[in-house]
């Protein structure tokens, strides 16, 4: 028995078997496998239409795959995940965030973290009508706790902002607090560092080693800026044409050929 | 004050949750009917009209429920055909159904004792309809449908129940459409089919625009003006020529100009912000 939990307890966070998708003729993703270790910080990588974000919308409950697993271990118990919605799938623990940001734009940024948190207290219509105590307290509770969350980041200056009124960087920010609020296990990230500039991804780069530390989560980030990611991520994944070419660490992506050939073509790597 | 009722309860769906129904006529009328064969029928009481209203406005609310499982698949232009499409079904059943008069009209529905009466009750379901509506806005479930509002997608990756808070906010905004369809059955004491028709959920709907969707004080406001307007404006001296219907558009075309988010936006009259 004790055995038992052991297993599980070493078992990945989130295992990934076999996936496969494919749009009419077009297979986005092809057998694609692999896990996330607890903590870990893992890379998805790949060019333009490998399939990175097809993985994502899978994963995170808006495509359904075709065939093979996505396991997800919630509470010590493994759970296959295929089949969830999206409200569902961030109830167990995934939260995500946009390539392109999206933000509750005329609502204040309290009112976007408060939005998050609150599905986790759901309140009757009874309370909400009437205006119960219990419903005042409820309300108070997340507002106190939302301002918390906020002022780690310290967002909680802006709270009555617009969230449409930020600076692109602090909007992304907000957009990944916000994610937090959902309380996840598995923080997933699109592409968090498209469109910001050196600095801002400087900022982001400390942002999420310190969120994933404070918060005990496990990261799995998508990203195009290559040198983000080799600098930040403990492992890298690489898709090409919705297949997974390799799977290991920074320096060893660097050194695959058949990561070369995929980003630079088949010539250069005769030149190297 | 009827009318300001209507309002209300399409704003809560079209203004807070941003899911543009058109068929508020048909559940005006299913709250009117049933009222009004309830009063006529079974109670012949008219202090018993309050209760009656009610489970019309229930009736409603439930047929609100279901017609909302199905056309919630549905998003914009096209759930507001579904809806349409709803709400002359339910005016042709009744334009066919003998027992409720058919295209004659159902006649001899219970009336107010008198204009106090009628003033009290309705006044005071127009209070309750506002309370609330306005405090499920401003709730936990109200920030829902804002989000979901916004962007549903982002909404429903946060773990809010999407098409749950949708058929709910439907069900809720039909009650109130039924309610206050009852509550226009007692006024009149005449209702026929021909009353619920498109004509109908089109001046709510202008009074949900106008006075700014998503503002709960807007629609009460925006009701009281639209339905004294055309009423004043009976009384400009321009003898035998009735240009009445010719201001009342062009005040409503300027008024889409100068404020095209309505009087209050989202906001309710006594935000500051």
């Amino acid at each position: 028995m004790s055995d038992f939990a052991n297993n599980i307890k070493n078992t990945a966070l989130l295992e990934i078997k076999n996936l496969n998708l494919s749009f009419g003729g077009i297979k986005a993703v092809q057998n694609v496998s692999f896990d996330l270790k607890e903590n870990e910080l893992l890379g998805l990588i790949g060019p333009n239409g490998a399939g990175k974000t097809t993985v994502f919308n899978m994963i995170s409950g808006f495509y359904r795959a075709d065939s093979g697993d996505i396991l997800f271990q919630s509470k010590n118990v493994v759970k296959k995940i295929n089949d969830l919605k999206p409200d569902a799938v961030n109830k167990i623990g995934i939260a995500r965030t946009f390539q392109n940001i999206r933000l509750f734009g005329q609502l204040s940024v309290l009112d976007n973290v408060q939005l998050a948190l609150q599905q986790r207290a759901p309140i009757a219509w009874f309370d909400s009508i009437f205006r119960t105590k219990k419903y005042l307290q409820t309300e108070l509770d997340l507002k106190n706790e939302s301002l918390e969350l906020l002022k780690i980041f310290s967002l909680d200056v802006l709270s009555n902002e617009k969230a449409s009124q930020l600076s692109y960087g602090l909007q992304r920010k907000l957009e990944i607090v916000r994610a937090l609020a959902t309380k996840p296990k598995l923080l997933i990230l699109d592409e968090p560092a498209a469109g910001m500039n050196q600095t801002e991804t400087d900022d982001l780069k400390k942002l999420i080693l310190f969120i994933k530390d404070h918060f005990n989560l496990t990261v799995l980030l998508i990203e195009h800026d290559m040198k983000f990611v080799m600098s930040i991520c403990e492992r890298i994944v690489v898709l090409n044409r919705g297949e997974k070419i390799a799977d290991g660490t920074p320096t060893e992506i660097k050194k695959n050929n058949s990561v070369i050939e995929a980003y630079l073509g088949k010539r250069s790597v005769a030149n190297v | 004050m009827i009318n300001a009722m209507m309002a209300l309860g399409l704003n809560f769906i079209t203004g807070v949750a941003n899911q543009f129904s058109l068929g508020s006529a048909g559940f005006i009328a299913l709250g009117a009917y049933t009222s009004a064969v309830l009063t006529k029928e079974f109670f012949h009481a008219w202090y018993l009209i309050p209760l009656t209203a009610l489970i019309g406005a229930s009736v409603s609310g439930l047929a609100g429920y279901l017609v909302s499982i199905p056309s919630f698949r549905l998003k914009g232009d096209y759930l507001a055909i579904v809806t349409m499409g709803f709400a002359e079904i339910v005016r042709v059943i009744f334009l066919n159904w003998n027992y409720v008069g058919a295209a004659r009209g159902y006649n001899g529905i219970m009336k107010w004792p008198d204009f106090s009466w009628a003033y009290f009750v309705t006044g005071s379901f127009l209070i309750l309809t506002f309370t609330i509506l306005y405090h499920l806005k401003i709730s936990c479930f109200g920030r829902n449908l804002w989000a979901l509002n916004e962007d549903e997608i982002a909404a429903e990756v946060m773990g809010t129940p999407v098409a749950r808070s949708k058929r709910t906010a439907f069900m809720i905004s039909s009650f109130f459409s039924g309610l206050a369809g009852a509550m226009y059955a007692h006024h009149l004491g005449y209702i026929s089919p021909g009353s619920f028709g498109f004509l109908m959920t089109v001046n709510v709907l202008i009074i949900s625009v106008l006075g700014g969707l998503g503002s709960m004080s807007g629609s009460v406001i925006a009701a009281a003006i639209l339905t004294a307007l055309p009423e004043v404006l009976r009384s400009l001296p321009t003898g035998d020529i009735d240009i009445r219907m010719i201001v009342f558009p062009i005040l409503l075309i300027l008024m889409m100009i100068l404020r095209p988010q309505g009087l209050f936006g989202r906001k309710e009259i006594w935000d500051t912000k």
